[in-house]
């Protein structure tokens, strides 16, 4: 009954209805949209965070992120590995590596990068530079003296495929340990920067040239869900022993990927509460007017006998079909652009280098989060009908006399 | 005060709760923009000028191609035929003369590979906070000859503190070893890592006797009196060193090209903002819009009798804008005050984003921020608002023309 | 010298699925400086008829001439600029601009006619002292009774020298005696103002203060005669 007269009455005047149940559709519209791609924004940043050789989890010699040198190597590779084996769900993947700061150099340049060995087959399924490869040919296994190298490094140095490069560093001796390798395949990266400062050989070259026998710098983990993350990384930390290895999850070892993805948890809610007020003058308003239209019918209800509650009950279902109808144009459209975007992503190459200083990608995938939706839809539907009330107890109070009064 | 803005003013107050609702929704957008705008246009200004004094400066003349390569040969080999021009050039506020080398910079322990940086440590605090940001020890002074400014994460990694000895390996401009030992006499953190952990300052004359310079120098690095000066410097620095050596061609590269991430994302960031502000503004004039229309709705039996006493549909129009004009500029102008009050308090006291610090640092924007009310920023959002509004207003005081007398009169 | 002149005028309403003919074929001529009631029940076509004459409303076929001006062939604006200049109106309900003062609504005319301001709130002090409200100039139209809101508006008419007024049933609205009182008023003003008055009614007393009375029936004249004086 309350729902059939409230229908009716939000259809007494079409276009006022119309007029602001619009408000109500962009403003939902666009708290799903852009909230979609900020956490597109977002999520492609810890996506190339955890891609750029962090993973979910790292394991290392306890000192290493601290002072990541040499000396700090983790001499008992099987150790970890068991541990591993003991404390990984069955469906995640791990990879040694080798990682250190070096000097590259060729004839007329030279420049800092980091000396990254790997475990060819390995990395390619936890990291990004498996199918980064544009030229030449990603390492094999028992390549020697491979090396892989970005583009942007590649410019830079003026050098090309099958040219050498000399990598210097120190050896767990102390000693400059330098050795040529031979360009094999050069990378793309989201950024200049990765494509600039690694360099990639086999994970025996590195140890071989660093003398590090079966020492390994840092083995990476990936999970199949984020979710576990904390849960494996605590695993881990029972595991093995702290004072020789530390666990580091990726929220860790990204500090300002976190600290954006906290910043950008804020701006949404921030947004979704200020496009709410800009819309809920409106709907107070249209609601008011609504009500004072129908002062003598109040009027009249309340000479009748009509509980004050029950006008208010009345007045906030009619608030409740615009809100209702808003909502739901209002995320169809969301969901719609979302959709038509998620295929191929914005593309904004044409901004990149000030994508990069953001550290953002080139190409933003919208992306939905649940409760971005729910969040929206509550803070909609619950300030919408908290603020209705206004009108809706304004309308209760009406007095028959003023109602007859009022022309 | 005429009659037809006394009566529009009258007819607004005839539904006082409405209009105020109006009103502040009006004044909610314009307070948000003024006070948006500030903090964004004010933290360019903030992020710019920190960004550029840290290392970079306004403009600099180089050896075409050096931007890139970054190679030792390719060098300005008179500076002073460079610096002349600059002596001449209004607007110039400052510059100073640097050298840079890529070098094997090894402690007692370790090994990194840095940038090293020959400076004029008197020019160079004219143009750089280098000096500012020296949080141990002591900046460098002229006549220091194998003294270093390091950074700070560059210290750490090298494990190194004042007064300790560093190895420095590179090549000269000559292609020869260069190589000199040198003692750590401060450590400065600017705040931004890549420039911490990647850069270590020795004097210009010490670097070009360790790099056989022979008196060259990479880049003249100069500040214009403000941002705005730049173009025209560059443009002057421009043809004077034109006409310079054909053989070793220089350029001159204002800010934007040497820190081109710098204004792009700048730019994103207006882009970004300004969809965002106009959504809110599309969302409050849909709010609005019914008010607007039951203005008249409401009064159709007066226009009615406004028609049939010879008012045109032209001044029906007019007088309905008027409202809607003083509805908008009493929202736009409550807007902009409560927005500029809002705005000059955290101008003067700063506003910190907790945990959003280390995050600020990296982008060269300072902890404590303070957005800066400027013309521009009190302006621009208050302007939005009004055309859109104006936008709105407009549909039903244009509706209003196809009314006829008999008809809106009959109607209650 | 003829100021109105109505020729087989028709008009027709469609209500609905019902045709209603409100004025039939009607023929009408007024003279300048007339007094002239149109009389007839409620449904008569007096009020079609009024609105036709002061441009309000269109004929659907004849011809309508005011002051020389053929109505049929004018905009809207053109039409408005007419009743701005020669078309005084005074409606039964007042309709006064309820936010502004009695002088202002009978300067709000003159405003529209681009009078200077200072001519503007003379004329308008002086019609105002003409029909009784000297102390009356800034009341809003709340605060007037029936009769003295009838006295604006019928000063708001014709304030600007208009070639007719057009009042649709004035006296309707008020008991006899204001009535009485506000049609002694009118022909006051036609007499020292010499301004054509048309006004319809269907009250007898009304029409006994009219110097020609139309009759109308179902949308044609039925009766026209001249009062002697």
């Amino acid at each position: 009954m309350y729902f059939r007269l409230g229908w009716r009455n939000i259809w007494r005047n079409p276009r006022r209805t119309l007029v602001i149940m619009t408000a109500v559709i962009i403003g939902v519209w666009s708290m799903i949209f852009l909230g979609s791609l900020m956490r597109g924004i977002a999520d492609q940043m810890v996506r190339n965070g955890i891609a750029t050789l962090t993973g979910h989890i790292q394991v290392h010699h306890n000192g290493y992120r601290n002072d990541p040198v040499i000396e700090n190597s983790m001499t008992d590779p099987e150790a970890v590995e068991t541990a591993l084996k003991r404390s990984l769900p069955p469906d995640s993947r791990w990879s040694s590596r080798v990682r250190v700061n070096a000097i590259a150099s060729n004839a007329r340049h030279s420049s800092g990068v980091t000396l990254v060995g790997i475990d060819p087959q390995r990395e390619t399924k936890i990291s990004f530079i498996g199918g980064a490869v544009i030229q030449g040919r990603y390492m094999n296994p028992d390549s020697r003296n491979g090396i892989v190298v970005g583009k942007a490094l590649v410019d830079k140095f003026k050098t090309k495929l099958g040219r050498k490069l000399v990598l210097m560093s120190r050896d767990t001796d102390g000693e400059i340990a330098s050795r040529a390798f031979r360009i094999v395949g050069i990378f793309n990266a989201e950024t200049e920067a990765t494509e600039k400062r690694f360099v990639f050989v086999t994970l025996p070259a590195a140890q071989q040239m660093l003398k590090l026998e079966k020492g390994i710098s840092e083995v990476s983990v990936t999970l199949s869900s984020q979710q576990e993350v904390h849960q494996v990384a605590h695993d881990l930390r029972a595991g093995l022993p702290s004072d020789k290895y530390e666990i580091h999850t990726w929220q860790e070892l990204l500090p300002l990927v976190t600290a954006v993805l906290k910043m950008y948890d804020g701006f949404i809610y921030l947004w979704f509460l200020v496009v709410f007020i800009a819309m809920g003058f409106g709907i107070v308003n249209t609601i008011l007017m609504a009500v004072f239209e129908r002062i003598r019918e109040f009027g009249l209800l309340n000479a009748l006998g009509m509980k004050p509650g029950w006008i208010i009950r009345e007045v906030l279902t009619e608030s409740f079909f615009l809100l209702i109808l808003g909502m739901l144009i209002g995320n169809s459209l969301g969901f719609l652009s979302f959709f038509a975007l998620s295929g191929n992503g914005i593309d904004l190459s044409s901004l990149a280098a000030g994508m990069e200083y953001f550290g953002m990608s080139r190409v933003i995938y919208p992306i939905i989060q649940g409760k971005d939706v729910v969040m929206a839809n509550l803070v909609v539907f619950i300030l919408g009908l908290v603020v209705s009330l206004y009108p809706a107890v304004k309308a209760a109070r009406f007095t028959p006399v003023e109602a007859l009064a009022h022309t | 005060m005429s009659i037809d803005i006394k009566m529009a003013w009258r007819n607004i107050w005839r539904n006082p709760r409405r209009s105020i609702l109006t009103i502040s929704a009006i004044a909610f957008a314009s307070l948000l923009l003024v006070f948006m705008l500030s903090w964004q246009l004010g933290s360019y200004d903030t992020m710019i000028n920190s960004v550029l004094k840290i290392h970079t400066g306004h403009l600099q003349v180089q050896a075409e191609g050096y931007k890139d390569k970054r190679s030792i040969r390719l060098v300005v080999p008179k500076p002073t035929a460079v610096s002349a021009i600059l002596d001449k050039t209004p607007g110039v506020a400052a510059y100073t003369f640097r050298a840079n080398a890529f070098s094997l910079v090894s402690s007692e322990e370790r090994t990194y590979g840095a940038m090293v940086v020959g400076i004029d440590p008197a020019r160079e605090v004219n143009i750089s906070t280098l000096k500012k940001v020296v949080r141990e020890g002591s900046y460098l002074s002229e006549e220091d000859t194998n003294k270093a400014l390091v950074g700070e994460l560059l210290a750490k990694n090298l494990q190194v503190g004042l007064g300790d000895e560093l190895v420095v390996l590179g090549q000269g401009r000559d292609g020869s070893i260069a190589a000199t030992v040198v003692k750590v006499k401060g450590i400065y953190s600017s705040g931004l890592d890549e420039f911490d952990r990647s850069s270590l300052h020795i004097t210009l004359k010490n670097f070009q006797d360790v790099y056989t310079m022979h008196g060259a120098v990479h880049e003249l690095v100069a500040l214009g009196k403000s941002l705005e000066d730049v173009p025209e410097i560059k443009k002057a620095v421009a043809t004077g060193i034109e006409k310079m050596d054909k053989k070793h061609r220089l350029v001159a590269l204002d800010w934007m090209e040497l820190m081109p991430g710098l204004i792009q994302g700048i730019k994103i960031d207006l882009v970004g903002g300004f969809i965002f502000y106009i959504i809110l503004i599309v969302v409050v004039a849909f709010s609005i819009l019914n008010t607007f229309l039951m203005a008249i709705f409401e009064r159709k039996r007066e226009f009615g009798v406004l028609m049939a006493i010879g008012t045109t549909p032209w001044r029906l129009t007019k007088l309905l804008l008027i409202e809607s004009a003083i509805i908008t500029m009493v929202g736009i102008v409550s807007g902009i005050i409560a927005g500029s009050l809002v705005t000059w308090y955290f101008q003067v006291h700063g506003i910190v984003i907790s945990g959003a610090s280390e995050l600020m640092k990296q982008f060269g924007i300072p902890e404590r921020m303070y957005p800066q009310l400027s013309v521009l920023s009190v302006s621009i959002g208050s302007g939005l608002v009004l055309v859109i509004t104006f936008l709105t207003a407009l549909y039903p005081a244009l509706k209003v023309r196809r009314l006829r007398p008999v008809e809106a009169m009959r109607s209650v | 010298m003829n100021i109105v002149e109505c020729t087989n005028v028709k008009k027709i309403y469609q209500q609905d699925k019902l045709e209603v003919r409100a004025l039939n074929d009607v023929s009408l001529s007024i003279k300048k400086g007339d007094f002239i009631a149109i009389a007839g029940p409620s449904g008569s076509g007096k009020t079609t008829l009024l609105n036709i004459i002061g441009g309000l409303d269109v004929a659907d076929s004849g011809r309508v001439l005011v002051d020389g001006n053929v109505l049929s062939t004018m905009s809207q604006t053109e039409l408005a600029t007419l009743r701005l200049r020669k078309v005084g109106f005074v409606f039964q309900a007042y309709n006064l601009i309820l936010v502004l003062s009695a002088l202002e609504n009978v300067e709000f005319v003159m405003l529209l006619q681009g009078v200077p301001s200072s001519e503007r709130r003379e004329r308008a002090k002086a019609i105002l002292d003409d029909v009784g409200l000297s102390d009356m100039y800034d009341r809003r139209p709340a605060e007037l009774s029936g009769g003295q809101q009838q006295r604006v508006a019928v000063a708001r008419a014709i304030v600007s020298n208009p070639s007719i007024v057009l009042a649709d049933e004035p006296t309707a609205n008020l008991d006899s005696k204001t009535g009485a009182s506000l049609l002694e008023m009118m022909e006051h003003m036609n007499e020292k103002k010499h301004v054509t008055f048309i006004f319809s009614t269907h009250d007898k007393m009304v029409m006994n203060y009219a110097h020609r009375l139309v009759s109308l029936r179902d949308g044609q004249v039925v009766d026209d005669q001249v009062h002697e004086r």
